[in-house]
Formats: structure tokens, C-alpha cells, sequence
């Protein structure tokens, strides 16, 4: 603990160098688009290419004025449909639900997976190379398929993110419940353990950092999930559907904005989930 | 007395072998004989046959989970010394697997064609077979597409990746400084970093290249830079006892110590490059690549166009991991995780 709060000053000059090189690097490559346009004979307002750089309409890196001026048009009011904060709720509750699903099939099938060697056998190799199949390429199709036989509403997107997110839950689960080792499944052997017991007294708990891990890559992929199936459906809210209204629109500067407000949206569900892993361990605070 | 044993349980095990295969081969020839018989949920007589592809399905599953037992005790055999059967012993741990995919295949096409799935919703397997070979040369110029977009955004974002995390090694102020951020950074969905790329470079391959490698770049970071801290204080003990010079420590035993998380960090990151391409072509891309197909075939409903483009992903996905394991085994063979056990 207090390791990480020595990490501070190191953090604040990284990010203040990151500054550092951002204003050249926007100056110089804004300009070079202003230089351009006006030497097409474009008329801009605001006079030279270095002046223009910070007002461009569509700009390559937005000035943090242009930042500054849209935060309140796309961040206020709450609950307008048409700001980051209400788009990024449906799309976190898309998400958390998704991850709640995918966990319970997850989970079912990490328990068959322990407790049948011929299941593992004929099943495994598909999970484990569906781990290195783009599976979010069936995103879109999903979302046409469930459109078309009347899954509406909040409904798809939610099974599509928990279909992103099982796969590594299943895994990281199996993995979990194998982890006891051979010495503790002897210990429940001598004591005349059922199969059941040894599940909920000794291959459950030794699961459980395993299934946090788990649950952050997740949550992860799930986010990726819900955000390609609200982008890929006709949608009245989301993320996802302000990402492609946006890119259709041209509006760089709000684009940025939602790129913003999506990451911050990844950074808080990925570390609600450190938050429930240190109530539910507490054991493993130390560490 | 013990080789009486042994005998009878070889017997057993091929009777039980013999009993899946007969299961396997009946189920399977239930779903293709109602399959060839064009029957559709129109009258009685569908009906009944549409039992028969559920029928031939539960035979077949049967099957494929005896042979699975099968296949456990014939692995669990005491393995040669010499590595002779190696390949033989790789085949036969996938085969349960390769049956299990070609049951559901078939059960699916069956289902497909006597429920009379609209082809706009799932299309028989068969067609898209035929989709596979009929559109292979638009297919095979996306397959190129996508794998210049993955390759060049890995080698760039990996290689920096690499040397970022050697500098974080030799400067440990950046590295308490530049790591959190690492970490912070994976859980940021990608999928919103991709419009804005392509906005800002254009619909060419060269920006997807670029959310590639933004993609690529923090796992290969993390991982090196952690396979690089991972040594044996008493290695570099000796090392100082010897007198090397801190680039010998570095080439001699860093980098040798660091190659099995670097390998996690490229299996892993390679996948993640793949999808990131994909995805990032789902938001524009100038005329050719698997998720630019994917999106534009979903437009006009040509859904075997879309399985067929998603099998090349998943086939290439699988053939990269694959590789890059085969490279690991061959480059780190000498360490621990690959002695122990498999």
C-alpha cells in the first residue's frame, strides 16, 4: 500500500510529459491541415495556419479548448439522450448484465469441465481456440439474427456481451477448480469426501482468485461486446450507437469525446471488479 | 495373473472403442440419410424424420463422448521415452474434438433445412462451403488485407512495446511512473479507439494498422517488462561475482528469463491484433478486408458470404496462435512450464 502511493510523482511526470509532447504534436499536425486547406483557397476565420490550429471544424488531435467547449454540450444534461453519461449507462448495465450471464454458463460449464475427463476431451480444444478466434466477428451477425426473430430492447445486446464474455470465465474457471493440489483431493479422499463436497468445501474457494481474474478479462471483452452490438443494431441508446452516429456525422471532436467517455467507462467496471474481489477476499489484501 | 488383467482390459477398451465408433458412424448416417431425403416440418412424414436428425444427434454425441473416454485412457498410458509418437498422440488427443465439431456440423444443416431457417438468418453449413470455395479470390484478397493490417501494427507496436519495457527495466522511475497507466489502459474497450484512428487517417489499411498496434502495444509492454524483473536474485548475484558488464547481465540472463512471458505477451497480443483489425474494419475500410466483408455482407444479406469470411478469421486466428506456440516450444523448450507435464 504504501508502494503505490510512492508511485504518485513518477505518474504525475509521465502524465505531464504525455502533455508535454501532446500541444507540439496537435500545434504541428492541426497546422499542417489549416496550411492545406487555406492553400486550397478555403476561407477560414480565424486567420493564419498556427491560429487556425486550435479551431479547426474537423480537427486531426482536437485543441483542449475545442475539448473544453464540448464537454458540457455532450456531458450535460444526465439524462438527454443525446450525452456521453446516459449512453455509457445502458451500455454499462448492457455490459454488467452480459457479465452476470456469461458467469452462470461459465461457471456450469467450468463444472462439467472438472468433472467429466471425456467431456473436457471432445469440448476443450473448441474453448480454448475459440480464445484465439475473433469471436466478436459473429457480433453483428447475432445482433441480425436476434433482431430478426424479435429480440428487442436491451435483450441482444446483453446476450451478445455475455457470449464474448463466457469463454474466458469457462477457462479461467476449470483452471480454478484444478488448481487444489494433489495432496488436499487426497486429503478429501481419506475423509470420504462425495464429489460435491470437494467442490463446495475445496475446489470452490482455491477457484476464487482465479475467478476474479477471470471475471476482469471479462468485463473487458464483454464492454467490447455490448459496444459492437449497439453499433451494428438499430438502438436508441448506447455507446456504441454514438460511436457510429458520430463517424457517419464527421464530428471528430465528438467522436474523441465518446472514445473518452467509453475508456473511463472500461476503467470503472474493470476495477468494480477489483472492488467486489477485495470484499469477497479479504484475505488476499495482503498481497 | 497381471497380464490376464492387462488382456481383458484391452479388450474391454476395445469393445468400448468398438461400441463408440458403431454409435458414431449409426448417428451420423441417420442425420445424412434424412438430409438426402430433402424432408421439411410440412407433414407427418418430416416430422418423423426430423426425429430422426434428433435421434442420429443424441446417437452421435453418445458416440463421440464414449470414444472421448476412450481417447482420456489411451493418453493416460505411460508415454514413450523417445518422442517417436508424438504426432500420433496429437492426433488422436484432437479427435474427439474434430467428431464433436463434425456431429454438430451435420445436426445443424439437418435442423436447418427441415426447419426451413430463412437463409438471411442462419445459412446451411453446406452452403457455406460452397460460398468458401465459389468467392475465394474476394475472400483470399480480405484474408490479405487483414494480415498486412495485423502484421505491420504488431511488428510496430510490438517492437516499441519491447524497448519501452527495457527502458522501464533500466529506469525504474518510469517504470512506477509508465506501469499503472499499462495497466489501466487494457481495460479500455478498443472498439472505441477505432472510429476516431479512422477519421483522423483515413479508410486505408495504414489505419487499422495503427489501432493495431496501439492494441498490441500494452500487453507486450506488461509482459516484458515483467518477464524482465522475474530473476533469481542469486543469478544476479553470480553474475556480479563474474563482474559482467550490465549489458551481458541484460543479453545473458534477462533476456533468456524474460523469453517465456514475452512469448505469453506475443501469443496473446498477436489474437488481440487480429480482433482489433476486425473490429476496427467494422468502422470503415477502403474496400477489401474479413471485417469490412463481414459488415457489408450483413447489409445485403448474403450470410454465407459472412460464415465463410468468419471461418478464414477463426482459421487464421487459430493457424497464428498455433505458430507462434510451435515457436515457443522449439525457442524455450528448456523451461519448466514445458518439462513438467503435457
Amino acid at each position: 500500500m504504501t508502494r503505490r502511493s510512492s508511485n504518485a510523482v513518477p505518474m504525475l511526470v509521465v502524465a505531464l510529459a504525455a502533455i508535454a509532447l501532446y500541444f507540439p504534436a496537435m500545434i504541428w499536425l492541426n497546422a499542417s491541415q489549416a496550411q492545406k486547406l487555406l492553400s486550397r483557397g478555403a476561407e477560414l476565420k480565424c486567420g493564419d495556419a498556427l491560429a487556425c490550429a486550435f479551431n479547426l471544424r474537423s480537427p486531426i488531435i482536437p485543441a483542449p479548448n475545442q475539448l473544453l467547449e464540448d464537454i458540457p454540450r455532450l456531458y450535460w444534461p444526465l439524462t438527454d439522450s443525446t450525452t456521453v453519461p446516459y449512453n455509457a449507462f445502458f451500455t454499462g448495465l448492457e455490459t454488467l448484465l452480459g457479465l452476470l450471464l456469461g458467469a452462470l454458463i461459465g461457471l456450469g460449464l467450468a463444472v462439467l469441465l472438472t468433472s467429466s475427463k471425456a467431456f473436457e476431451r471432445a469440448v476443450l480444444p473448441w474453448l480454448v481456440a475459440s480464445q484465439t478466434v475473433p469471436i466478436i466477428a459473429i457480433a453483428p451477425m447475432l445482433a441480425v439474427l436476434l433482431g430478426a426473430n424479435g429480440v428487442q430492447g436491451l435483450l441482444p445486446k446483453v446476450l451478445i456481451s455475455a457470449y464474448i464474455a463466457f469463454f474466458p470465465i469457462a477457462i479461467g474457471v476449470a483452471k480454478g477448480f484444478r488448481s487444489p493440489d494433489p495432496l488436499q483431493l487426497d486429503l478429501m479422499r481419506t475423509y470420504n469426501a462425495s464429489p460435491q463436497q470437494t467442490f463446495s468445501s475445496l475446489r470452490f474457494p482455491a477457484s476464487v482468485p482465479f475467478l476474479f481474474t477471470a471475471f476482469k478479462i471479462a468485463m473487458a471483452a464483454a464492454l467490447i461486446g455490448a459496444i459492437v452490438a449497439e453499433s451494428s443494431t438499430i438502438t436508441d441508446a448506447g455507446l456504441g450507437r454514438m460511436l457510429s452516429e458520430n463517424s457517419r456525422a464527421s464530428d471528430a471532436r465528438g467522436l474523441w469525446l465518446v472514445m473518452i467517455g467509453s475508456a473511463v467507462l472500461g476503467i470503472v467496471l474493470v476495477s468494480l471488479v477489483g472492488v467486489v474481489e477485495r470484499l469477497v477476499t479479504p484475505w488476499q489484501r495482503e498481497r | 495373473m497381471a497380464t490376464r488383467t492387462v488382456a481383458s482390459r484391452q479388450i474391454g477398451s476395445s469393445l468400448h472403442a468398438g461400441l463408440a465408433v458403431a454409435l458414431l458412424i449409426a448417428g451420423l448416417a441417420l442425420m445424412l440419410v434424412v438430409i438426402s431425403s430433402n424432408a421439411a416440418l410440412t407433414d407427418m412424414w418430416g416430422a418423423g424424420a426430423m426425429l430422426g436428425v434428433y435421434a442420429g444427434l443424441a446417437l452421435g454425441l453418445g458416440g463421440v463422448m464414449m470414444l472421448s473416454s476412450v481417447v482420456v485412457r489411451i493418453l493416460e498410458r505411460p508415454r514413450a521415452k523417445d518422442d517417436k509418437d508424438w504426432l500420433w498422440r496429437q492426433v488422436v488427443s484432437l479427435l474427439p474434438a474434430l467428431l464433436l465439431a463434425l456431429v454438430v456440423i451435420v445436426a445443424v444443416e439437418g435442423l436447418v433445412r427441415g426447419f426451413a431457417v430463412p437463409f438471411a438468418q442462419i445459412p446451411p453449413p453446406s452452403a457455406v462451403l460452397a460460398k468458401l470455395f465459389e468467392a475465394r479470390a474476394v475472400l483470399l484478397r480480405d484474408t490479405q488485407i487483414t494480415l498486412l493490417e495485423t502484421l505491420v501494427g504488431f511488428a510496430v507496436g510490438g517492437t516499441l512495446g519491447f524497448f519501452t519495457a527495457v527502458f522501464t527495466q533500466r529506469f525504474p522511475f518510469l517504470e512506477r511512473g509508465l506501469m499503472p497507466y499499462a495497466t489501466l489502459f487494457s481495460s479500455i474497450p478498443i472498439v472505441a479507439l477505432a472510429p476516431v484512428v479512422i477519421k483522423t487517417m483515413g479508410v486505408d489499411w495504414e489505419s487499422k494498422a495503427v489501432v493495431v498496434g496501439i492494441t498490441v502495444f500494452f500487453p507486450i509492454l506488461l509482459n516484458t517488462a515483467r518477464g524482465l524483473a522475474e530473476v533469481n536474485p542469486l543469478q544476479l548475484d553470480l553474475m556480479r561475482s563474474y563482474a559482467a558488464a550490465p549489458s551481458r547481465v541484460f543479453a545473458d540472463l534477462r533476456i533468456p528469463n524474460a523469453l517465456p512471458f514475452i512469448f505469453n505477451g506475443v501469443k496473446t497480443s498477436a489474437v488481440l491484433g487480429l480482433i482489433a483489425a476486425i473490429v476496427a474494419e467494422f468502422f470503415g475500410a477502403n474496400g477489401a478486408g474479413l471485417g469490412f466483408r463481414i459488415v457489408v455482407e450483413i447489409g445485403t444479406a448474403n450470410l454465407d458470404t459472412v460464415w465463410a469470411a468468419i471461418n478464414i478469421a477463426s482459421l487464421v486466428g487459430i493457424t497464428v496462435y498455433n505458430g507462434l506456440a510451435l515457436l515457443e516450444r522449439r525457442v524455450t523448450g528448456w523451461h519448466s512450464s514445458f518439462r513438467s507435464d503435457s
